[in-house]
Protein backbone atom coordinates (compact mmCIF):
# COMPACT_ATOMS: atom_id res chain seq x y z
CA UNK A 1 0.00 0.00 0.00
CA UNK A 2 1.38 3.45 -0.87
CA UNK A 3 2.57 5.68 1.94
CA UNK A 4 0.16 8.35 3.21
CA UNK A 5 1.08 12.00 2.70
CA UNK A 6 1.29 14.41 5.61
CA UNK A 7 0.27 18.02 5.18
CA UNK A 8 1.64 20.27 7.91
CA UNK A 9 -0.84 22.83 9.21
CA UNK A 10 1.61 24.90 11.14
CA UNK A 11 2.89 22.30 13.57
CA UNK A 12 -0.07 20.00 13.24
CA UNK A 13 0.40 17.04 10.88
CA UNK A 14 -2.70 16.18 8.84
CA UNK A 15 -2.30 12.66 7.55
CA UNK A 16 -3.82 11.91 4.14
CA UNK A 17 -4.10 8.20 3.32
CA UNK A 18 -3.01 7.44 -0.22
CA UNK A 19 -5.76 4.95 -1.02
CA UNK A 20 -8.58 7.50 -0.78
CA UNK A 21 -10.00 10.06 -3.19
CA UNK A 22 -10.53 13.62 -1.95
CA UNK A 23 -13.00 16.44 -2.52
CA UNK A 24 -12.24 20.16 -2.41
CA UNK A 25 -14.69 20.60 0.44
CA UNK A 26 -12.27 18.62 2.63
CA UNK A 27 -14.12 15.34 2.59
CA UNK A 28 -12.48 12.07 1.69
CA UNK A 29 -14.20 9.65 -0.65
CA UNK A 30 -13.81 5.88 -0.67
CA UNK A 31 -15.27 4.80 -4.02
CA UNK A 32 -17.45 1.70 -3.73
CA UNK A 33 -17.86 -1.09 -6.23
CA UNK A 34 -21.55 -0.58 -6.92
CA UNK A 35 -21.15 3.15 -7.55
CA UNK A 36 -21.94 3.99 -3.93
CA UNK A 37 -19.15 5.99 -2.34
CA UNK A 38 -18.44 6.60 1.31
CA UNK A 39 -17.49 10.07 2.59
CA UNK A 40 -15.98 11.55 5.74
CA UNK A 41 -13.91 14.49 6.96
CA UNK A 42 -10.21 14.65 6.22
CA UNK A 43 -7.72 15.14 9.03
CA UNK A 44 -7.33 18.68 7.71
CA UNK A 45 -11.03 19.47 8.21
CA UNK A 46 -11.02 17.85 11.64
CA UNK A 47 -8.05 19.88 12.76
CA UNK A 48 -9.85 23.09 11.79
CA UNK A 49 -13.05 22.08 13.54
CA UNK A 50 -11.74 20.08 16.50
CA UNK A 51 -14.19 18.18 18.72
CA UNK A 52 -17.52 17.60 17.02
CA UNK A 53 -20.43 18.38 19.33
CA UNK A 54 -23.38 18.26 17.04
CA UNK A 55 -24.17 16.91 13.60
CA UNK A 56 -27.45 17.01 11.75
CA UNK A 57 -28.52 16.19 8.24
CA UNK A 58 -30.95 18.34 6.30
CA UNK A 59 -31.84 15.69 3.73
CA UNK A 60 -33.22 12.17 4.07
CA UNK A 61 -31.52 9.05 2.82
CA UNK A 62 -32.71 8.39 -0.73
CA UNK A 63 -32.94 12.06 -1.59
CA UNK A 64 -31.28 13.23 -4.80
CA UNK A 65 -28.94 16.19 -4.20
CA UNK A 66 -27.23 18.52 -6.66
CA UNK A 67 -23.51 19.30 -6.32
CA UNK A 68 -22.85 21.71 -3.44
CA UNK A 69 -26.42 21.43 -2.15
CA UNK A 70 -26.74 22.07 1.56
CA UNK A 71 -27.10 18.66 3.18
CA UNK A 72 -26.39 19.25 6.83
CA UNK A 73 -24.92 21.26 9.65
CA UNK A 74 -22.08 20.64 12.07
CA UNK A 75 -21.05 22.34 15.26
CA UNK A 76 -17.75 21.70 16.97
CA UNK A 77 -15.77 23.12 19.83
CA UNK A 78 -14.20 25.72 17.56
CA UNK A 79 -16.41 26.07 14.55
CA UNK A 80 -19.74 25.66 12.90
CA UNK A 81 -20.49 25.01 9.29
CA UNK A 82 -23.10 24.05 6.83
CA UNK A 83 -22.25 20.83 5.05
CA UNK A 84 -22.48 20.58 1.28
CA UNK A 85 -22.82 17.69 -1.13
CA UNK A 86 -19.42 16.74 -2.57
CA UNK A 87 -21.03 15.23 -5.68
CA UNK A 88 -24.29 15.37 -7.54
CA UNK A 89 -26.11 12.14 -6.78
CA UNK A 90 -28.28 10.42 -4.22
CA UNK A 91 -27.47 10.10 -0.55
CA UNK A 92 -28.09 6.46 0.30
CA UNK A 93 -27.14 6.24 3.96
CA UNK A 94 -25.92 8.24 6.94
CA UNK A 95 -23.61 6.72 9.53
CA UNK A 96 -25.95 6.10 12.48
CA UNK A 97 -23.01 5.74 14.88
CA UNK A 98 -21.80 9.30 14.48
CA UNK A 99 -25.33 10.67 14.60
CA UNK A 100 -25.73 9.02 17.98
CA UNK A 101 -22.26 10.00 19.18
CA UNK A 102 -20.26 12.34 16.95
CA UNK A 103 -17.03 11.76 18.90
CA UNK A 104 -16.23 8.86 16.57
CA UNK A 105 -15.60 11.45 13.87
CA UNK A 106 -12.65 12.79 15.83
CA UNK A 107 -11.52 9.42 17.14
CA UNK A 108 -11.39 7.64 13.79
CA UNK A 109 -12.21 10.07 11.02
CA UNK A 110 -11.04 7.91 8.13
CA UNK A 111 -12.86 4.74 9.16
CA UNK A 112 -15.51 4.36 11.87
CA UNK A 113 -16.17 8.12 11.72
CA UNK A 114 -17.48 8.09 8.16
CA UNK A 115 -20.40 10.45 7.51
CA UNK A 116 -22.56 9.26 4.65
CA UNK A 117 -22.70 7.23 1.48
CA UNK A 118 -23.94 8.51 -1.83
CA UNK A 119 -24.12 7.49 -5.45
CA UNK A 120 -22.90 9.71 -8.24
CA UNK A 121 -20.00 10.31 -10.55
CA UNK A 122 -16.88 10.49 -8.39
CA UNK A 123 -14.44 10.85 -11.25
CA UNK A 124 -13.91 14.56 -10.51
CA UNK A 125 -12.50 13.83 -7.06
CA UNK A 126 -8.80 14.39 -6.42
CA UNK A 127 -6.11 11.83 -5.72
CA UNK A 128 -3.96 12.34 -2.65
CA UNK A 129 -1.27 14.30 -4.52
CA UNK A 130 -3.80 16.68 -6.03
CA UNK A 131 -5.52 17.18 -2.66
CA UNK A 132 -2.15 17.86 -1.02
CA UNK A 133 -1.44 20.44 -3.70
CA UNK A 134 -4.92 21.93 -3.15
CA UNK A 135 -4.21 22.28 0.57
CA UNK A 136 -0.78 23.76 -0.01
CA UNK A 137 -2.16 26.29 -2.50
CA UNK A 138 -5.00 27.31 -0.20
CA UNK A 139 -3.21 27.33 3.15
CA UNK A 140 -2.36 31.03 3.24
CA UNK A 141 -5.89 31.97 2.30
CA UNK A 142 -7.35 29.52 4.78
CA UNK A 143 -5.40 31.16 7.55
CA UNK A 144 -6.57 34.53 6.36
CA UNK A 145 -10.22 33.43 6.37
CA UNK A 146 -9.82 32.09 9.89
CA UNK A 147 -8.14 35.25 11.14
CA UNK A 148 -10.68 37.43 9.36
CA UNK A 149 -13.48 35.58 11.06
CA UNK A 150 -11.90 35.85 14.45
CA UNK A 151 -11.53 39.59 13.98
CA UNK A 152 -15.06 39.97 12.69
CA UNK A 153 -16.44 38.38 15.84
CA UNK A 154 -20.18 38.29 15.90
CA UNK A 155 -20.77 38.12 12.18
CA UNK A 156 -23.30 35.53 11.31
CA UNK A 157 -23.25 32.98 8.50
CA UNK B 1 -38.53 40.56 55.34
CA UNK B 2 -38.23 37.17 53.70
CA UNK B 3 -39.84 37.39 50.35
CA UNK B 4 -39.22 34.29 48.34
CA UNK B 5 -37.41 34.26 45.05
CA UNK B 6 -39.41 32.66 42.25
CA UNK B 7 -37.43 30.28 40.07
CA UNK B 8 -39.05 29.00 36.89
CA UNK B 9 -37.47 26.27 34.80
CA UNK B 10 -38.44 26.16 31.14
CA UNK B 11 -38.08 22.65 29.76
CA UNK B 12 -36.26 21.79 26.57
CA UNK B 13 -38.62 20.94 23.72
CA UNK B 14 -38.51 17.23 22.93
CA UNK B 15 -37.33 14.54 25.25
CA UNK B 16 -33.56 14.84 25.20
CA UNK B 17 -32.53 12.55 28.07
CA UNK B 18 -29.43 14.51 29.06
CA UNK B 19 -31.37 17.78 29.13
CA UNK B 20 -34.25 16.23 31.07
CA UNK B 21 -31.71 14.78 33.48
CA UNK B 22 -30.14 18.16 34.17
CA UNK B 23 -33.57 19.80 34.51
CA UNK B 24 -34.69 17.21 37.04
CA UNK B 25 -31.56 17.47 39.16
CA UNK B 26 -31.68 21.27 39.18
CA UNK B 27 -35.34 21.24 40.25
CA UNK B 28 -34.72 18.55 42.86
CA UNK B 29 -31.90 20.57 44.37
CA UNK B 30 -33.81 23.86 44.32
CA UNK B 31 -36.90 22.40 45.97
CA UNK B 32 -34.78 21.85 49.08
CA UNK B 33 -33.46 25.39 48.93
CA UNK B 34 -34.91 27.76 51.56
CA UNK B 35 -36.35 31.05 50.29
CA UNK B 36 -36.82 29.73 46.79
CA UNK B 37 -40.07 28.79 45.06
CA UNK B 38 -39.54 26.49 42.06
CA UNK B 39 -41.94 25.84 39.19
CA UNK B 40 -41.53 24.07 35.89
CA UNK B 41 -43.13 25.16 32.62
CA UNK B 42 -42.77 23.81 29.07
CA UNK B 43 -40.40 25.51 26.67
CA UNK B 44 -40.90 29.25 27.24
CA UNK B 45 -40.75 30.02 23.54
CA UNK B 46 -43.70 27.76 22.79
CA UNK B 47 -46.08 29.14 25.43
CA UNK B 48 -49.07 30.70 23.67
CA UNK B 49 -51.14 33.49 25.23
CA UNK B 50 -53.63 31.13 26.88
CA UNK B 51 -51.18 28.60 28.27
CA UNK B 52 -51.33 28.04 32.01
CA UNK B 53 -47.55 28.28 32.21
CA UNK B 54 -47.67 31.76 30.77
CA UNK B 55 -50.51 32.86 33.03
CA UNK B 56 -48.40 31.65 35.91
CA UNK B 57 -45.40 33.66 34.76
CA UNK B 58 -47.59 36.73 34.31
CA UNK B 59 -48.78 36.35 37.87
CA UNK B 60 -45.34 36.26 39.45
CA UNK B 61 -44.52 39.47 41.27
CA UNK B 62 -41.09 40.27 42.56
CA UNK B 63 -37.70 39.04 41.47
CA UNK B 64 -37.59 35.99 39.27
CA UNK B 65 -35.00 33.60 37.90
CA UNK B 66 -35.83 31.84 34.64
CA UNK B 67 -33.75 28.84 33.66
CA UNK B 68 -34.17 27.90 30.03
CA UNK B 69 -32.34 26.41 27.07
CA UNK B 70 -32.28 29.83 25.43
CA UNK B 71 -29.67 32.56 25.41
CA UNK B 72 -30.25 34.98 28.31
CA UNK B 73 -30.99 37.92 26.01
CA UNK B 74 -33.50 35.88 24.02
CA UNK B 75 -35.31 34.62 27.10
CA UNK B 76 -35.40 38.08 28.68
CA UNK B 77 -36.85 39.89 25.67
CA UNK B 78 -39.24 37.03 24.96
CA UNK B 79 -40.71 37.50 28.43
CA UNK B 80 -40.75 41.26 27.95
CA UNK B 81 -42.78 40.89 24.74
CA UNK B 82 -45.24 38.68 26.61
CA UNK B 83 -45.75 41.43 29.18
CA UNK B 84 -43.57 39.77 31.82
CA UNK B 85 -41.37 42.74 32.42
CA UNK B 86 -38.61 43.71 34.76
CA UNK B 87 -35.05 44.92 34.88
CA UNK B 88 -32.40 42.71 33.32
CA UNK B 89 -30.68 40.72 36.05
CA UNK B 90 -27.05 40.10 35.23
CA UNK B 91 -26.03 36.49 35.71
CA UNK B 92 -22.44 35.53 36.43
CA UNK B 93 -22.85 32.30 34.49
CA UNK B 94 -21.01 32.38 31.22
CA UNK B 95 -20.73 29.88 28.37
CA UNK B 96 -18.40 27.04 29.28
CA UNK B 97 -15.86 27.61 26.53
CA UNK B 98 -15.73 31.33 27.21
CA UNK B 99 -12.38 30.88 28.94
CA UNK B 100 -10.87 34.27 28.59
CA UNK B 101 -13.40 36.96 28.11
CA UNK B 102 -11.53 39.80 26.53
CA UNK B 103 -14.17 42.46 26.13
CA UNK B 104 -16.84 41.72 28.66
CA UNK B 105 -17.95 45.30 28.97
CA UNK B 106 -19.63 46.44 25.79
CA UNK B 107 -18.42 49.79 24.60
CA UNK B 108 -21.36 52.07 24.14
CA UNK B 109 -19.23 54.61 22.34
CA UNK B 110 -20.29 54.24 18.72
CA UNK B 111 -23.51 52.35 19.35
CA UNK B 112 -26.61 54.09 18.04
CA UNK B 113 -29.20 54.85 20.66
CA UNK B 114 -31.57 51.95 21.18
CA UNK B 115 -35.20 52.63 21.94
CA UNK B 116 -35.17 50.53 25.11
CA UNK B 117 -38.07 48.68 26.68
CA UNK B 118 -41.56 50.10 26.28
CA UNK B 119 -43.46 51.65 29.17
CA UNK B 120 -42.74 51.62 32.88
CA UNK B 121 -40.74 48.67 34.13
CA UNK B 122 -41.85 47.18 37.41
CA UNK B 123 -39.27 47.46 40.15
CA UNK B 124 -38.00 43.91 40.03
CA UNK B 125 -35.25 41.98 38.31
CA UNK B 126 -35.60 39.06 35.96
CA UNK B 127 -32.54 36.83 35.70
CA UNK B 128 -32.42 34.58 32.67
CA UNK B 129 -30.00 31.67 32.96
CA UNK B 130 -28.98 29.47 30.06
CA UNK B 131 -29.04 25.78 30.98
CA UNK B 132 -26.44 25.12 28.28
CA UNK B 133 -23.83 27.05 30.24
CA UNK B 134 -22.97 24.12 32.50
CA UNK B 135 -23.80 20.45 32.75
CA UNK B 136 -23.74 20.19 36.52
CA UNK B 137 -26.82 21.13 38.59
CA UNK B 138 -24.61 22.57 41.37
CA UNK B 139 -23.53 25.43 39.14
CA UNK B 140 -27.13 26.57 38.73
CA UNK B 141 -28.00 26.04 42.38
CA UNK B 142 -24.99 28.16 43.41
CA UNK B 143 -26.00 30.88 40.98
CA UNK B 144 -29.60 30.87 42.24
CA UNK B 145 -28.26 31.21 45.79
CA UNK B 146 -26.09 34.12 44.74
CA UNK B 147 -29.04 35.78 43.02
CA UNK B 148 -31.29 35.20 46.02
CA UNK B 149 -28.72 36.93 48.22
CA UNK B 150 -28.31 39.77 45.72
CA UNK B 151 -32.09 40.33 45.61
CA UNK B 152 -32.31 40.24 49.39
CA UNK B 153 -29.55 42.83 49.70
CA UNK B 154 -31.23 45.03 47.16
CA UNK B 155 -34.55 44.86 49.02
CA UNK B 156 -32.89 45.54 52.35
CA UNK B 157 -31.08 48.50 50.86
CA UNK B 158 -34.36 49.93 49.58
CA UNK B 159 -36.10 49.32 52.86
CA UNK B 160 -33.32 51.15 54.69
CA UNK B 161 -33.48 54.06 52.28
CA UNK B 162 -37.22 54.24 52.70
CA UNK B 163 -36.97 54.06 56.48
CA UNK B 164 -34.41 56.83 56.47
CA UNK B 165 -36.73 59.06 54.47
CA UNK B 166 -39.78 58.71 56.67
CA UNK B 167 -38.43 57.76 60.04
CA UNK B 168 -41.38 58.56 62.28
CA UNK B 169 -44.08 56.25 61.06
CA UNK B 170 -42.63 52.78 60.96
CA UNK B 171 -41.59 52.78 64.56
CA UNK B 172 -44.83 51.31 65.88
CA UNK B 173 -44.01 48.01 64.38
CA UNK B 174 -47.67 47.08 64.03
CA UNK B 175 -48.60 48.63 60.74
CA UNK B 176 -45.97 46.81 58.76
CA UNK B 177 -47.76 45.51 55.70
CA UNK B 178 -47.57 41.83 55.08
CA UNK B 179 -45.30 41.33 52.11
CA UNK B 180 -47.30 40.39 49.07
CA UNK B 181 -46.74 36.76 48.24
CA UNK B 182 -44.47 36.10 45.28
CA UNK B 183 -47.12 33.87 43.77
CA UNK B 184 -50.72 35.10 44.10
CA UNK B 185 -52.97 32.61 45.81
CA UNK B 186 -55.06 32.02 42.70
CA UNK B 187 -52.01 31.04 40.72
CA UNK B 188 -50.46 28.94 43.42
CA UNK B 189 -53.45 26.69 42.84
CA UNK B 190 -52.17 25.66 39.42
CA UNK B 191 -51.27 22.02 39.47
CA UNK B 192 -47.95 20.94 37.96
CA UNK B 193 -49.97 19.06 35.33
CA UNK B 194 -51.67 22.27 34.24
CA UNK B 195 -48.39 24.13 34.15
CA UNK B 196 -46.85 21.40 32.07
CA UNK B 197 -49.67 21.01 29.55
CA UNK B 198 -47.88 20.35 26.29
CA UNK B 199 -47.45 23.46 24.18
CA UNK B 200 -47.36 23.25 20.38
CA UNK B 201 -44.14 24.35 18.73
CA UNK B 202 -44.07 28.01 17.74
CA UNK B 203 -41.77 30.17 15.63
CA UNK B 204 -41.53 33.95 15.79
CA UNK B 205 -38.97 36.73 16.15
CA UNK B 206 -38.05 38.39 19.44
CA UNK B 207 -36.81 41.99 19.43
CA UNK B 208 -33.99 43.11 21.73
CA UNK B 209 -35.05 46.67 22.52
CA UNK B 210 -31.65 47.37 24.01
CA UNK B 211 -30.39 47.17 20.42
CA UNK B 212 -33.40 48.15 18.30
CA UNK B 213 -33.25 51.70 16.97
CA UNK B 214 -36.75 51.60 15.49
CA UNK B 215 -35.43 51.91 11.92
CA UNK B 216 -38.41 49.80 10.77
CA UNK B 217 -36.42 47.89 8.15
CA UNK B 218 -37.97 44.65 9.42
CA UNK B 219 -41.44 46.12 8.98
CA UNK B 220 -40.62 46.95 5.36
CA UNK B 221 -38.93 43.65 4.68
CA UNK B 222 -41.34 41.11 6.11
CA UNK B 223 -44.25 40.54 3.77
CA UNK B 224 -46.21 38.26 6.09
CA UNK B 225 -47.56 40.87 8.49
CA UNK B 226 -45.53 39.81 11.50
CA UNK B 227 -44.43 43.31 12.47
CA UNK B 228 -46.45 46.33 13.41
CA UNK B 229 -46.07 49.51 15.42
CA UNK B 230 -47.64 50.54 18.71
CA UNK B 231 -49.45 53.80 19.48
CA UNK B 232 -46.08 55.53 19.80
CA UNK B 233 -44.93 54.25 16.39
CA UNK B 234 -42.51 51.84 17.97
CA UNK B 235 -41.83 48.54 16.23
CA UNK B 236 -43.31 45.42 17.76
CA UNK B 237 -43.85 41.81 16.83
CA UNK B 238 -47.57 42.21 16.34
CA UNK B 239 -48.68 38.84 14.95
CA UNK B 240 -46.20 36.25 16.15
CA UNK B 241 -47.97 33.34 14.54
CA UNK B 242 -47.95 34.89 11.07
CA UNK B 243 -44.24 34.14 11.02
CA UNK B 244 -42.98 31.38 8.71
CA UNK B 245 -41.47 28.44 10.55
CA UNK B 246 -37.73 28.23 10.08
CA UNK B 247 -37.38 31.56 8.29
CA UNK B 248 -34.95 33.99 10.00
CA UNK B 249 -34.82 36.45 7.09
CA UNK B 250 -35.78 39.60 8.99
CA UNK B 251 -33.06 38.90 11.52
CA UNK B 252 -30.49 39.05 8.73
CA UNK B 253 -31.68 42.41 7.42
CA UNK B 254 -31.71 44.07 10.85
CA UNK B 255 -28.80 46.55 10.88
CA UNK B 256 -28.45 46.27 14.67
CA UNK B 257 -28.78 42.49 14.94
CA UNK B 258 -31.64 43.19 17.30
CA UNK B 259 -33.95 40.46 16.00
CA UNK B 260 -33.56 37.03 17.53
CA UNK B 261 -35.02 33.66 16.65
CA UNK B 262 -34.22 31.91 19.92
CA UNK B 263 -34.27 28.44 18.41
CA UNK B 264 -32.35 29.15 15.22
CA UNK B 265 -29.23 27.05 14.86
CA UNK B 266 -26.67 29.82 14.48
CA UNK B 267 -25.84 31.47 17.78
CA UNK B 268 -25.80 35.06 16.53
CA UNK B 269 -29.42 34.81 15.33
CA UNK B 270 -30.49 32.80 18.37
CA UNK B 271 -29.46 35.68 20.63
CA UNK B 272 -25.95 34.82 21.76
CA UNK B 273 -24.09 37.86 22.94
CA UNK B 274 -21.98 38.59 19.93
CA UNK B 275 -18.41 38.29 20.93
CA UNK B 276 -19.23 35.33 23.13
CA UNK B 277 -20.31 32.05 21.59
CA UNK B 278 -21.15 33.49 18.22
CA UNK B 279 -17.81 35.16 17.91
CA UNK B 280 -15.66 32.31 19.13
CA UNK B 281 -17.07 29.80 16.71
CA UNK B 282 -15.55 30.09 13.32
CA UNK B 283 -17.87 29.57 10.38
CA UNK B 284 -16.14 27.12 8.07
CA UNK B 285 -18.95 27.04 5.51
CA UNK B 286 -16.74 28.87 3.03
CA UNK B 287 -14.05 26.22 3.29
CA UNK B 288 -16.50 23.35 3.17
CA UNK B 289 -18.09 24.39 -0.09
CA UNK B 290 -20.56 27.11 0.81
CA UNK B 291 -21.13 30.24 -1.19
CA UNK B 292 -19.83 33.56 0.16
CA UNK B 293 -21.90 34.70 3.11
CA UNK B 294 -24.21 37.52 2.17
CA UNK B 295 -26.90 38.05 4.76
CA UNK B 296 -29.09 40.16 2.49
CA UNK B 297 -29.01 37.61 -0.33
CA UNK B 298 -29.78 34.85 2.14
CA UNK B 299 -32.68 36.85 3.56
CA UNK B 300 -34.12 37.57 0.13
CA UNK B 301 -33.86 33.87 -0.83
CA UNK B 302 -35.52 32.79 2.41
CA UNK B 303 -38.33 35.27 1.98
CA UNK B 304 -38.92 34.22 -1.63
CA UNK B 305 -39.09 30.57 -0.59
CA UNK B 306 -41.80 31.39 1.95
CA UNK B 307 -43.72 33.58 -0.50
CA UNK B 308 -43.77 30.79 -3.08
CA UNK B 309 -44.78 28.25 -0.44
CA UNK B 310 -47.72 30.56 0.31
CA UNK B 311 -48.77 30.59 -3.34
CA UNK B 312 -47.57 34.16 -3.74
CA UNK B 313 -45.02 35.57 -6.18
CA UNK B 314 -41.36 35.81 -5.31
CA UNK B 315 -40.25 39.43 -5.16
CA UNK B 316 -36.48 39.06 -4.96
CA UNK B 317 -34.66 42.13 -3.72
CA UNK B 318 -37.23 44.52 -5.22
CA UNK B 319 -39.32 44.93 -2.07
CA UNK B 320 -38.37 46.16 1.37
CA UNK B 321 -34.66 46.73 0.78
CA UNK B 322 -34.88 50.07 -1.02
CA UNK B 323 -33.65 52.19 1.85
CA UNK B 324 -30.57 50.13 2.45
CA UNK B 325 -29.57 49.81 -1.19
CA UNK B 326 -29.91 53.50 -1.85
CA UNK B 327 -27.35 54.05 0.87
CA UNK B 328 -24.64 52.04 -0.80
CA UNK B 329 -22.60 54.10 -3.23
CA UNK B 330 -20.87 52.20 -6.02
CA UNK B 331 -17.47 53.48 -5.00
CA UNK B 332 -14.06 52.29 -6.14
CA UNK B 333 -12.90 48.97 -4.74
CA UNK B 334 -11.12 49.18 -1.43
CA UNK B 335 -8.86 46.70 0.34
CA UNK B 336 -11.77 44.76 1.73
CA UNK B 337 -13.27 44.29 -1.72
CA UNK B 338 -9.92 43.08 -2.93
CA UNK B 339 -9.68 40.58 -0.11
CA UNK B 340 -13.17 39.33 -0.89
CA UNK B 341 -12.27 38.97 -4.57
CA UNK B 342 -9.17 37.00 -3.61
CA UNK B 343 -11.30 34.69 -1.52
CA UNK B 344 -13.75 34.24 -4.37
CA UNK B 345 -10.89 33.47 -6.73
CA UNK B 346 -9.81 30.77 -4.35
CA UNK B 347 -12.77 28.72 -5.55
CA UNK B 348 -13.08 26.51 -2.52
Amino acid sequence: MPEPLTFHMGKHPAVLPADLRYCKNHMWCRPGAAGTHRFGFTAYALRLMQDVYFLEWAVDAGAPVPLKAKIGYIETSKAQSELYAPLAGTVTAFNPEVLADPSAINADGYCAGWLFEMTGDASDTLDVDAYYAHLAAGWDNTQRILKGQINAAGDDD
Amino acid sequence: MSRRLTVVLSQAPGKHPAKRGLEESVVAALIMEPGVEVSVVPNLYDLGPGHTGRLFLEGVAGDMVVLSWLYPRAAFWLLDRDGIKGLFGETLLKPADDDEDTDDTPTDGDKPAAIGPAGELPDRHIYTLDLRDANKPDVFVQEVRRIAAECRDRRDEKARAKAANNPAIVQLGLSVRAPEPAVPAALAAFTPEQLLAPAGRRWYPVIDYDRCTNCLECLDFCLFGVYGVDALERILVESQDNCKKGCPACSRVCPQSAIMFPEYKSPAIAGADTGAVGGLKIDLSRLFGGEPADPLAAAVAERDRELVADGRTAVGAAVGLAKRQADVPAGPKDDLDKLMDDLDALGL
